[in-house]
Protein backbone atom coordinates (compact mmCIF):
# COMPACT_ATOMS: atom_id res chain seq x y z
CA UNK A 1 0.00 0.00 0.00
CA UNK A 2 0.98 3.58 -0.01
CA UNK A 3 2.21 4.18 3.29
CA UNK A 4 4.73 1.17 2.97
CA UNK A 5 5.48 2.07 -0.24
CA UNK A 6 6.82 5.77 0.96
CA UNK A 7 8.52 4.25 3.79
CA UNK A 8 10.23 1.46 2.13
CA UNK A 9 11.21 4.68 -0.48
CA UNK A 10 12.28 6.90 2.48
CA UNK A 11 14.24 4.21 3.92
CA UNK A 12 16.28 3.31 0.77
CA UNK A 13 17.18 7.11 0.57
CA UNK A 14 18.35 6.98 3.63
CA UNK A 15 20.59 4.04 3.26
CA UNK A 16 18.76 1.34 4.29
CA UNK A 17 17.09 -0.97 1.49
CA UNK A 18 15.04 -3.25 3.10
CA UNK A 19 15.37 -7.00 1.86
CA UNK A 20 12.25 -9.26 2.63
CA UNK A 21 13.76 -12.21 3.46
CA UNK A 22 16.60 -10.06 5.43
CA UNK A 23 14.45 -7.84 7.34
CA UNK A 24 11.50 -9.40 7.67
CA UNK A 25 10.01 -12.53 9.42
CA UNK A 26 6.84 -14.47 10.71
CA UNK A 27 7.01 -16.09 13.87
CA UNK A 28 4.53 -17.35 16.27
CA UNK A 29 4.03 -14.79 19.24
CA UNK A 30 2.73 -15.12 22.82
CA UNK A 31 -0.21 -13.24 24.09
CA UNK A 32 -1.57 -10.42 21.79
CA UNK A 33 1.36 -9.00 20.29
CA UNK A 34 0.50 -8.25 16.12
CA UNK A 35 4.91 -7.38 15.94
CA UNK A 36 7.97 -5.79 16.93
CA UNK A 37 11.22 -4.49 15.66
CA UNK A 38 13.95 -5.54 16.62
CA UNK A 39 17.25 -3.34 16.34
CA UNK A 40 19.52 -5.87 17.52
CA UNK A 41 18.91 -7.68 14.47
CA UNK A 42 17.42 -5.00 12.12
CA UNK A 43 14.46 -7.55 11.51
CA UNK A 44 10.89 -6.77 11.74
CA UNK A 45 8.92 -9.46 13.33
CA UNK A 46 5.32 -10.11 12.33
CA UNK A 47 3.20 -12.59 14.50
CA UNK A 48 1.67 -14.49 12.35
CA UNK A 49 -0.64 -16.31 14.49
CA UNK A 50 -2.46 -12.78 15.57
CA UNK A 51 -2.48 -11.08 12.32
CA UNK A 52 -5.62 -12.56 10.23
CA UNK A 53 -6.87 -9.61 8.25
CA UNK A 54 -5.03 -8.25 5.39
CA UNK A 55 -5.79 -4.24 6.89
CA UNK A 56 -3.89 -5.56 9.87
CA UNK A 57 -1.48 -7.08 8.15
CA UNK A 58 -0.95 -3.65 6.00
CA UNK A 59 -1.34 -1.36 9.85
CA UNK A 60 1.44 -3.87 11.55
CA UNK A 61 4.02 -3.28 8.44
CA UNK A 62 3.29 0.23 8.51
CA UNK A 63 3.97 0.31 12.16
CA UNK A 64 6.92 -1.36 12.23
CA UNK A 65 8.24 -0.01 9.80
CA UNK A 66 8.35 3.45 11.17
CA UNK A 67 10.45 1.89 13.96
CA UNK A 68 12.48 0.71 11.33
CA UNK A 69 13.11 4.09 9.71
CA UNK A 70 13.24 5.75 13.23
CA UNK A 71 16.34 3.14 13.88
CA UNK A 72 17.59 4.02 10.28
CA UNK A 73 17.66 8.07 10.44
CA UNK A 74 18.85 8.53 14.11
CA UNK A 75 20.37 7.18 17.21
CA UNK A 76 17.88 6.03 18.62
CA UNK A 77 18.44 4.32 22.20
CA UNK A 78 16.31 1.66 22.45
CA UNK A 79 16.98 -0.13 25.45
CA UNK A 80 18.18 2.69 27.72
CA UNK A 81 16.46 5.61 26.90
CA UNK A 82 12.95 5.25 27.14
CA UNK A 83 12.15 8.07 25.96
CA UNK A 84 13.50 7.59 22.56
CA UNK A 85 11.20 4.59 22.55
CA UNK A 86 8.23 6.47 23.60
CA UNK A 87 9.11 9.01 20.64
CA UNK A 88 9.25 6.14 17.93
CA UNK A 89 5.63 4.15 19.86
CA UNK A 90 3.88 7.70 19.67
CA UNK A 91 4.96 7.94 15.55
CA UNK A 92 4.28 4.50 15.11
CA UNK A 93 0.65 5.49 16.53
CA UNK A 94 0.35 8.38 14.94
CA UNK A 95 1.28 7.95 11.54
CA UNK A 96 0.36 4.43 10.92
CA UNK A 97 -3.85 3.99 11.34
CA UNK A 98 -3.67 2.54 14.46
CA UNK A 99 -5.56 5.32 16.05
CA UNK A 100 -7.86 5.73 12.84
CA UNK A 101 -11.48 6.63 14.46
CA UNK A 102 -12.85 2.95 12.95
CA UNK A 103 -10.21 0.97 14.90
CA UNK A 104 -10.75 2.94 17.95
CA UNK A 105 -14.59 2.45 17.71
CA UNK A 106 -13.43 -1.64 17.44
CA UNK A 107 -11.80 -0.99 20.83
CA UNK A 108 -14.96 0.08 21.84
CA UNK A 109 -13.57 3.71 22.38
CA UNK A 110 -15.49 6.30 21.12
CA UNK A 111 -14.44 10.14 21.70
CA UNK A 112 -14.29 12.41 18.63
CA UNK A 113 -12.66 15.95 19.34
CA UNK A 114 -8.85 15.35 19.28
CA UNK A 115 -9.33 11.88 20.48
CA UNK A 116 -6.72 11.12 17.85
CA UNK A 117 -4.43 12.31 20.45
CA UNK A 118 -5.61 10.52 23.36
CA UNK A 119 -5.55 6.85 21.56
CA UNK A 120 -2.13 7.53 20.29
CA UNK A 121 -0.76 8.09 23.93
CA UNK A 122 -2.51 5.40 25.43
CA UNK A 123 -1.52 2.97 22.48
CA UNK A 124 2.25 4.09 23.16
CA UNK A 125 2.00 3.83 26.61
CA UNK A 126 0.91 0.32 26.19
CA UNK A 127 3.76 -0.47 23.52
CA UNK A 128 6.48 0.67 26.36
CA UNK A 129 4.81 -1.81 28.72
CA UNK A 130 4.63 -4.56 26.53
CA UNK A 131 8.35 -4.81 25.59
CA UNK A 132 10.24 -3.18 28.91
CA UNK A 133 9.85 -3.87 32.37
CA UNK A 134 9.34 -0.03 33.35
CA UNK A 135 6.49 1.17 35.77
CA UNK A 136 2.87 2.60 34.31
CA UNK A 137 4.44 6.04 35.54
CA UNK A 138 7.33 5.75 34.07
CA UNK A 139 6.25 5.29 30.73
CA UNK A 140 3.65 7.77 31.23
CA UNK A 141 6.18 10.44 31.94
CA UNK A 142 8.24 9.60 29.02
CA UNK A 143 5.26 9.75 26.75
CA UNK A 144 4.00 13.00 28.01
CA UNK A 145 7.77 14.32 28.07
CA UNK A 146 7.89 14.30 24.39
CA UNK A 147 4.75 14.19 23.37
CA UNK A 148 4.40 17.55 21.76
CA UNK A 149 7.91 17.13 19.64
CA UNK A 150 7.38 13.11 18.67
CA UNK A 151 3.53 13.79 17.85
CA UNK A 152 4.87 16.66 15.12
CA UNK A 153 7.44 14.76 13.74
CA UNK A 154 5.30 13.33 10.96
CA UNK A 155 8.71 12.57 8.70
CA UNK A 156 8.56 10.99 6.34
CA UNK A 157 4.97 11.64 5.44
CA UNK A 158 4.97 15.47 5.94
CA UNK A 159 2.00 14.65 7.15
CA UNK A 160 -0.77 12.52 9.48
CA UNK A 161 -2.11 10.32 6.58
CA UNK A 162 -5.67 8.95 8.34
CA UNK A 163 -6.39 7.59 4.52
CA UNK A 164 -4.58 6.00 1.60
CA UNK A 165 -5.55 9.21 0.22
CA UNK A 166 -3.73 10.51 2.14
CA UNK A 167 -0.91 8.93 1.99
CA UNK A 168 -0.97 9.08 -1.93
CA UNK A 169 -0.61 13.24 -1.17
CA UNK A 170 2.39 12.01 1.22
CA UNK A 171 3.82 10.12 -1.50
CA UNK A 172 3.63 12.33 -3.89
CA UNK A 173 4.87 15.12 -1.58
CA UNK A 174 8.11 12.98 -0.93
CA UNK A 175 8.97 12.02 -4.46
CA UNK A 176 8.76 16.20 -5.27
CA UNK A 177 11.19 16.57 -2.35
CA UNK A 178 14.26 17.46 -4.55
CA UNK A 179 12.52 20.02 -6.14
CA UNK A 180 10.76 21.06 -3.40
CA UNK A 181 13.94 22.21 -1.86
CA UNK A 182 15.76 23.00 -4.36
CA UNK A 183 13.09 25.78 -5.29
CA UNK A 184 12.98 27.64 -1.66
CA UNK B 1 18.21 28.39 -2.93
CA UNK B 2 19.19 27.13 -6.56
CA UNK B 3 20.68 30.24 -8.01
CA UNK B 4 22.23 28.14 -10.60
CA UNK B 5 19.21 27.16 -13.52
CA UNK B 6 15.97 28.54 -13.73
CA UNK B 7 13.93 29.21 -10.49
CA UNK B 8 10.48 27.11 -10.41
CA UNK B 9 7.78 26.98 -7.85
CA UNK B 10 8.81 24.54 -5.26
CA UNK B 11 5.35 22.39 -5.96
CA UNK B 12 3.40 21.98 -9.58
CA UNK B 13 0.73 24.50 -9.57
CA UNK B 14 -2.01 21.61 -9.72
CA UNK B 15 0.40 20.28 -6.45
CA UNK B 16 -1.32 23.34 -4.74
CA UNK B 17 -4.66 22.99 -6.16
CA UNK B 18 -5.38 19.45 -5.43
CA UNK B 19 -4.03 20.58 -1.50
CA UNK B 20 -6.37 22.97 -1.49
CA UNK B 21 -9.10 21.22 -2.60
CA UNK B 22 -7.86 18.39 -0.16
CA UNK B 23 -7.87 20.43 2.83
CA UNK B 24 -11.47 21.77 2.46
CA UNK B 25 -13.13 18.64 2.00
CA UNK B 26 -15.33 17.06 4.71
CA UNK B 27 -13.33 14.14 5.37
CA UNK B 28 -10.07 16.70 6.01
CA UNK B 29 -12.15 18.36 8.40
CA UNK B 30 -13.13 15.34 10.16
CA UNK B 31 -9.54 14.60 10.41
CA UNK B 32 -8.13 17.61 11.34
CA UNK B 33 -10.93 17.75 13.83
CA UNK B 34 -10.44 13.95 15.73
CA UNK B 35 -6.57 15.02 15.36
CA UNK B 36 -6.11 18.37 16.40
CA UNK B 37 -9.53 19.84 17.77
CA UNK B 38 -10.56 22.44 14.82
CA UNK B 39 -11.58 22.95 11.40
CA UNK B 40 -8.26 22.90 9.11
CA UNK B 41 -7.30 26.10 7.96
CA UNK B 42 -6.96 25.91 3.86
CA UNK B 43 -6.37 29.52 2.42
CA UNK B 44 -2.83 29.53 2.33
CA UNK B 45 -2.99 27.12 -0.15
CA UNK B 46 -5.64 29.15 -2.60
CA UNK B 47 -3.02 31.82 -2.20
CA UNK B 48 0.13 29.75 -2.90
CA UNK B 49 -1.80 28.81 -5.86
CA UNK B 50 -3.05 32.00 -7.38
CA UNK B 51 0.54 32.88 -7.10
CA UNK B 52 1.66 29.61 -8.74
CA UNK B 53 -0.12 30.65 -11.34
CA UNK B 54 1.11 34.38 -11.46
CA UNK B 55 4.48 33.25 -11.59
CA UNK B 56 3.75 30.88 -14.48
CA UNK B 57 1.87 33.85 -16.71
CA UNK B 58 4.05 36.71 -15.73
CA UNK B 59 6.94 35.42 -14.10
CA UNK B 60 6.35 38.07 -11.27
CA UNK B 61 8.95 37.98 -8.16
CA UNK B 62 5.80 39.06 -5.83
CA UNK B 63 4.52 35.97 -6.63
CA UNK B 64 7.46 33.99 -6.21
CA UNK B 65 9.02 36.16 -3.48
CA UNK B 66 5.33 35.46 -1.53
CA UNK B 67 5.48 31.55 -2.58
CA UNK B 68 8.64 31.13 -1.19
CA UNK B 69 7.75 32.75 2.18
CA UNK B 70 4.99 30.75 2.34
CA UNK B 71 6.26 27.40 2.31
CA UNK B 72 9.01 28.31 4.44
CA UNK B 73 6.60 29.36 6.86
CA UNK B 74 5.14 25.53 6.52
CA UNK B 75 8.70 24.31 6.88
CA UNK B 76 9.03 26.68 10.30
CA UNK B 77 6.02 25.04 11.62
CA UNK B 78 7.36 21.86 11.23
CA UNK B 79 10.84 22.65 13.06
CA UNK B 80 9.18 24.07 15.99
CA UNK B 81 10.27 21.41 18.34
CA UNK B 82 13.15 20.16 19.46
CA UNK B 83 14.37 16.40 18.47
CA UNK B 84 13.98 14.01 20.85
CA UNK B 85 17.35 12.49 19.09
CA UNK B 86 19.90 13.16 17.32
CA UNK B 87 19.77 12.00 13.54
CA UNK B 88 22.67 9.96 11.63
CA UNK B 89 24.81 10.76 9.17
CA UNK B 90 25.15 7.68 7.55
CA UNK B 91 22.55 4.17 7.83
CA UNK B 92 23.55 1.64 10.85
CA UNK B 93 26.37 -0.51 10.49
CA UNK B 94 24.84 -3.96 11.06
CA UNK B 95 21.74 -3.06 8.85
CA UNK B 96 22.76 -5.24 6.00
CA UNK B 97 24.71 -7.79 8.47
CA UNK B 98 23.87 -11.42 7.57
CA UNK B 99 21.71 -13.07 10.25
CA UNK B 100 23.43 -15.23 13.02
CA UNK B 101 26.28 -12.93 12.86
CA UNK B 102 24.48 -10.63 15.41
CA UNK B 103 23.44 -11.24 18.78
CA UNK B 104 20.68 -13.72 19.71
CA UNK B 105 17.55 -11.99 20.36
Amino acid sequence: GPYAQLLLDAMKQSGCTVYNDRHFACEDCDGCVSGGFDSATSQIVLCQNNIHQQSHMNRVVTHELIHAFDHCRAHVDWFSNVKHLACSEIRAANLSGDCSLINEMTRFKFGLKQHHQTCVRDRAIRSILAVRKVSKETAEKAVDGVFDSCFNDHEPFGRVPHSKSDAKYAYRNFQNRDRYYANL
Amino acid sequence: MADRGVWRPPRTCEDYWSEWKHCKGIRNLFHNYYTYGEAPSCGQWKIDYGNCRKWEKSKSPDAKESLCKSERARLLEKQKYDPVWQLRKSPPRDWYLPLGQDKPK
